[in-house]
């Protein structure tokens, strides 16, 4: 066949699917300092949004005398308990919520990329499932201050769980990994179960159900420092290592023979994304639907390419995040919702739209 | 293709064309177990360089292990004694690093595919990635080679669409252009003509066969007998993991050889214009 | 303004005779004429009882003064102020079982409860209170008002209701009309409201001894909520407190809790004489008796056949200033029953 009749076939080709060429945008990378300045922004708006009737100039002058600026402006501090809501409610929770977003979101654009699976999430192979057994254990044996690590104990423990079971039923593959990685879940979330029917008193309830939502409202700036330090020692590295998810595209095979040393990468970046998450979880509960769904829609810009896919999931779903927690302080005023319930609320119809446009 | 083959390959594979002389791929006794089976049994190949050697055998007989073991990327199972010995121009494939090795040595699967979202630009881009750092982006010039691989793969056009709308065809093609951008020196196929039309099949082995003349080790994996006899030079059937012969085609594929084999009464014809065998089967019970 | 000197809050106070009331009295006209310090408003020296420090659930809570900005959540806490005379000091309620008793005189702040249900943290704040006096534990979490270090840290005391502590050593075991009274007592200290306190200890006290408990030894199930599995009054809460004061005996009684799920079956096997059942506006004494008549399990209960059914009002079945009513309330309705 002629070069030309094969270019004729491929254009007709072409438009008997009716599928338009993917056009890329110009200049893609723009999209992370857009990210960025819209995360910031979006922190900056929603210190000033509350329940609590706290003018601009109030939020402002609690902000900027922490920060130490207080001098320069000439702002006078506000009274402790004014004061306490914006810096010691409002910017923690904030912060958190921004950290564990982006956290979430990068975990699980490596994850979807690790298993080769789409429907992958940070929580996969048991870490939230073991996390919430860890949390509830020491929640009703009255232990709170041991929760963060509980839940980080928990995730990692069931995270071994799970590759030793992978592991003894053969070679390691995505699916087997996956497949271990439910059971695991299963176990835990039927223990998580009986432990709270067999043991929850009155209204111990809700402190569990609060956090098996996943919630920020409990953040303190340790939270802060926890999840902050968290996703910059972990996720930094995890953000950058965009090409190396890239050799995996076409599977195992495909990345050894592009020369990437398979299983120590596999193993390397699923305990990155375990001890990540593991913190996150241990300070928020287990919020869903970000680690998903967020990859997903980022995929749209980026497409595939993990190199820019992986630093935009995390600043996207640091302002998702943000957002999310900023409606659940509001929406029902005075009623604070646990964040993960509006997480859900978002998530579900967003993945079904994505899923849909993605079988167009 | 537009341009005559010997500047389109020349690109792809770095350097001027011009006969060549690095000896080509020599691998003896390659065994290799997986589940306590014997898979690979004292296996040894001999690919010159600068030709296309077809490996052939019915399905089972361990070809796409074979295959992948030489690339070093088979994950099940593992190698069944010391005696495994593969050198590529002279150097030792086994002990070369990774990365070194996938820019010398590159692997076309069967059927490898991918549920997310590719542009067949991106597909083939990833074969750079032994020739640049490993948290390096691509450059202008990973982009122009990628672009020259599709067109030598004979998949120009397909530059911009995604991976998941692609044809079968179509995607052996994205691949064997992925394959090509690594600029290898050595390139392993296995059946990279299964889900092609008879245009097609013979446009991919001209494709090879141009990359052979320009010096580059060609093995390929192929399951259609006629197609190894119209192109290529050397041959090595395997049978239950062993190698039962090796050689020119014309000496290989013959119905001594072949009939034990595949177990199907074979007759070597002559075609008339390039003198090569032509292989015709009937369904006459060899062993009657 | 001088203060009564403050006897300590004893844990088993028993009425005073009128002779120590006159006594108290006479105490506070001589200290009314002894010299008073020189600012009559914030006391910097320690007297009068304040500081006071105690101990709300296993938390110590300070109050440097009687609290003047107080948050309610639930009906408990709230009427407790009320009856104490203390509704002025009230800036928002929350989280209410019903509507406030007519005998007891209402505010603003009750009338208009500013949360439905339990309050976040930053609502709470916006009210700028000194102490918040929650009901149940479970409204002083980071979720709901706030953590409590979290608000002593900004100067906000919290108090739990005693009768509501689920720790061990808090938890009342069991709960008894001593256990409220010491409640009120508690709550009158720290408002520096001590002599309301006492007049309403000795009221509550003289009703609940006015009251006849029933002597026919009538065996009855206390239903708070739930359908399919019944949330019962079980061995040492305020239920059981209610009904043994009243001379009825409960069929859950030996589970060592206050509240506990009965399955259906446990509840039919016992058949109980009498059924009393909590009103509440999410779950409503008819709603129940519609269930009992229309389940055929149920209906077969001689309660049930014969309609034996005491209606109690869900605020007064918490441990507050309304059980005594409760326990006055239901040996009328008894008295009515036929058996």
């Amino acid at each position: 066949m002629s070069a030309r009749t094969e270019a004729v076939a491929v254009r007709a080709r072409d438009r008997a699917t009716a599928r338009p060429a993917v056009r890329r945008g110009a200049r893609p990378w723009l999209a992370l300092p857009v990210a960025a300045a819209v995360l910031v922004l979006s922190v900056g708006v929603a210190v000033t949004i509350g329940p609590a009737d706290l003018a601009l100039t109030e939020v402002a002058r609690s902000v900027t005398t922490h920060l130490g600026l207080g001098g320069l402006v000439g702002a006078e501090p506000l009274s402790a308990l004014r004061d306490g809501m914006v810096w010691q409610l409002r910017m923690p929770r904030i912060l958190t919520a921004a950290a564990v977003g982006a956290g979430l979101a990068l975990c699980g654009a490596v994850m979807q990329s690790l298993t080769r699976n789409p429907l992958a999430d940070p929580y996969l192979l048991g870490l939230s499932s073991g996390a919430s057994l860890g949390a509830v254990l020491v929640l009703l044996a009255g232990v709170p201050l041991l929760l963060p690590v509980a839940a980080f104990a928990g995730a990692v423990g069931a995270l071994a769980l799970a590759l030793t079971l992978a592991g003894a039923l053969g070679v390691v593959t995505p699916t087997r990994t996956v497949l271990a990685g439910l059971a695991i879940s299963q176990l835990c979330a039927a223990a998580v179960s009986f432990v709270i029917f067999w043991s929850a008193t009155g209204d111990a309830f809700r402190e569990v159900l609060s956090w098996l939502m996943g919630s920020v409202a409990s953040a303190t700036w340790t939270s802060v420092a926890v999840t902050a330090g968290a996703a910059l020692l972990l996720g930094v590295p995890l953000a950058l290592s965009g090409s190396v998810l890239d050799a995996f595209t076409f599977g195992d095979t495909a990345a050894g023979a592009l020369g990437m040393p398979v299983n120590r990468t596999r193993w390397v970046l699923l305990v990155g994304v375990a001890l990540l998450t593991g913190a996150l979880v241990s300070q928020s509960g287990s919020i869903g639907f970000v680690g998903l769904v967020l990859p997903h829609a980022v995929r749209l810009v980026t497409g595939a390419r993990h190199r820019l896919l992986l630093p935009l999931s995390a600043l996207t779903g640091a302002s998702f995040l943000v957002w999310a927690d900023t409606l659940a302080r509001t929406v029902f005023e005075p009623r604070e919702l646990p964040v993960g319930i509006v997480t859900a609320a978002i998530g579900a119809p967003v993945f079904a739209f994505l899923l849909w446009k993605g079988n167009r | 293709m537009s341009a005559g083959p010997t500047t389109a390959t020349a690109v792809t594979t770095g350097h001027d064309a011009g006969p060549v002389t690095t000896p080509g791929l020599a691998a003896t006794g390659v065994s290799w177990g997986i589940d306590g089976r014997v898979v690979l049994d004292g296996v040894g190949l001999l690919a010159p360089a600068g030709g296309v050697t077809g490996l052939l055998g019915p399905n089972g007989s361990g070809k796409s292990t074979l295959l992948r073991v030489l690339a070093g990327v088979q994950q099940a199972g593992g190698a069944t004694g010391d005696g495994a010995r593969t050198t590529f121009g002279g150097t030792d494939l086994a002990g070369l690093p990774r990365r070194q090795r996938a820019r010398v040595l590159a692997l076309v699967e069967q059927d490898a595919t991918t549920d997310l979202p590719l542009t067949v630009l991106d597909a083939v881009l990833l074969g750079r990635i032994p020739h640049r750092a490993l948290l390096a982006g691509d450059s202008d010039a990973d982009r122009a080679v990628a672009r020259t691989a599709l067109r030598t793969a004979g998949a120009g056009g397909l530059a911009d669409r995604e991976v998941g709308t692609l044809s079968g065809g179509e995607r052996q093609r994205v691949h064997l252009a992925r394959a090509l951008a690594q600029e290898p020196r050595l390139l392993l196929l296995d059946e990279p003509t299964n889900h092609l039309d008879i245009a097609a099949q013979l446009g991919a082995m001209r494709v090879l066969r141009d990359l052979a003349a320009d010096g580059v080790t060609v093995v390929t994996a192929l399951h259609d007998l006629n197609l190894a006899a119209a192109t290529c030079d050397h041959v090595v059937l395997l049978a239950d993991g062993r190698v039962v012969a090796a050689g020119p085609v014309a000496e290989v594929l013959v119905p001594e050889v072949l009939e034990p084999v595949y177990g199907v009464r074979v007759d070597v014809l002559t075609h008339p214009r390039t003198g090569r065998p032509v292989l015709s089967f009937d369904l006459t019970d060899p062993r009657s | 303004m001088s203060r009564v000197p403050t006897h300590p809050p004893a844990r088993t106070r028993r009425a005073l005779p009128p002779a120590a009331i006159a006594a108290a009295l006479v105490a506070a006209l001589a200290a009314c004429s002894a010299p008073a310090s020189g600012d009559p408003a914030a006391s910097a020296t320690p007297s009068d009882g304040f500081p006071l420090t105690v101990d709300s659930c296993g938390f110590e809570t300070t109050v440097d003064g009687p609290p003047e900005r107080v948050v309610t959540i639930k009906s408990s806490t709230t009427e407790m102020l009320l009856a104490l005379g203390l509704g002025d000091r009230i800036v928002g309620s929350a989280f209410l079982d019903g509507p406030v008793p007519e005998d007891l005189p209402t505010v603003p702040a009750v009338e208009e409860p500013f949360a439905d249900e339990a309050p976040g943290s930053e609502a709470t704040l916006a009210l700028e209170p000194d102490l918040v006096y929650a009901g149940w534990e479970s409204n002083l979490t980071a979720e709901t008002a706030g953590d409590r270090a979290t608000l002593a840290s900004l100067g906000v005391a919290t108090y739990v209701s005693p009768a509501a502590c689920k720790a061990e050593g808090y938890m009342p075991d069991p709960l008894t009309f001593d256990t409220v009274f010491d409640e009120i007592t508690e709550v009158g200290s720290l408002f520096g409201a001590q002599d309301a306190a006492a007049a309403l200890v000795e009221e509550q006290q003289a009703a609940l001894d006015a009251v006849e408990p029933d002597d026919r030894g009538l065996t009855a199930l206390w239903w708070s909520s739930g359908n399919d599995t019944p949330y019962v009054g079980a061995g040492i809460g305020a239920p059981q407190m209610i009904m043994e004061a009243a001379g009825l005996t409960n069929v859950a009684a030996d589970v060592h809790d206050t509240w506990t799920s009965l399955g259906w079956e446990s509840v039919v096997e016992a058949d109980p004489d009498v059924l009393v059942l909590v009103d509440a506006a999410w779950n409503s004494a008819d709603a129940k008796i519609e269930t009992l008549e229309s389940t055929p399990a149920t209906r077969e209960m001689s309660a049930v056949r014969h309609g034996r059914y005491v209606v109690v009002p869900f605020p007064a079945t918490e441990a507050g200033v309304r059980n005594v009513d409760a326990v006055a309330s239901v040996v009328d309705q008894l008295a009515g029953l036929d058996l």
